[in-house]
């Protein structure tokens, strides 16, 4: 049963959205600085085993939400981060460096 | 009015799954951020479906629907699966589980009624 959607109501998720986002800033900047690490480390072929499994939560629950936010673009490259870091192509994780910079240009614009 | 149970541990998609279902179907929501919390809640309140994330710290999606399948309080409750996961083998798995249904995250938080309407055979107005 889906009602017609009142401006007052889509408003009101908007607002949602944006309040959510601003609240979690200071998480996705850590989530950021953790991928960036592991990154770094894959980049070096030393990504520990407990830093790879963190790094693939996070990439996984930020597939899962960006795009709820409006950043789609944010949820496609956390998704070909997630890809990476489950596969066994070690070849593939150097290719994170340059995933885990365009991800917070994206989202940060920084 | 509709009665749907959300579970899921990130926060943040609770808060926005229960507006928006709030907001655009007039639906009454619970939330729970575990699978045990949410059989708990399930068998009390009785909820029309249960919208649940497959990726869980402690017990995941899947093990939460198979507890519930094996109680007869929580059993008949249609369940969804909210996932992100991309690739076909999981989507397969997820749905031979024997789900009502599976979804992807990211939703969009103005359509999301509609599509648990649509994949639970709800008629909408």
């Amino acid at each position: 049963m889906t009602l017609p959607m009142n401006p007052e109501d889509e408003a009101k998720i908007g607002a949602l959205l944006i309040s959510l986002w601003e609240r979690n800033l200071p998480l996705l900047h850590e989530r950021l600085a953790i991928l960036d690490r592991a990154a770094s480390e894959a980049a070096s072929d030393h990504l520990s085993v407990a830093l790879r499994a963190e790094a693939l939560e996070i990439a996984h629950k930020l597939s899962g939400t960006l795009g709820m936010f409006g950043y789609q673009h944010g949820t496609e490259i956390a998704r070909e981060i997630e890809v990476i870091l489950k596969s066994s192509a070690i070849d593939r994780f150097h290719h994170l460096t340059t995933l885990t910079a365009e991800l917070r240009q994206t989202l940060l614009g920084k | 009015m509709r009665r749907i149970l959300i579970i899921d541990d990130e926060d943040d998609i609770r808060e926005v799954a229960a507006l928006a279902l709030e907001a655009t179907a007039g639906w009454q929501i619970f939330t729970a951020g575990s699978g045990v919390e949410g059989i708990a809640i399930a068998t009390v309140e009785q909820p029309d479906a249960v919208l649940m994330d497959v990726m869980m710290p402690g017990v995941d999606g899947p093990t939460t629907f198979r507890t519930m399948q094996q109680n007869p309080l929580v059993a008949h409750i249609p369940v969804i699966l909210l996932t992100a996961k991309v690739q076909g083998v999981d989507q397969r798995r997820f749905a031979s589980l024997g789900v009502a249904a599976v979804l992807f995250k990211p939703f969009d938080p103005l359509t999301l009624a509609h599509q648990i309407s649509e994949a639970l055979g709800w008629k909408e107005n």
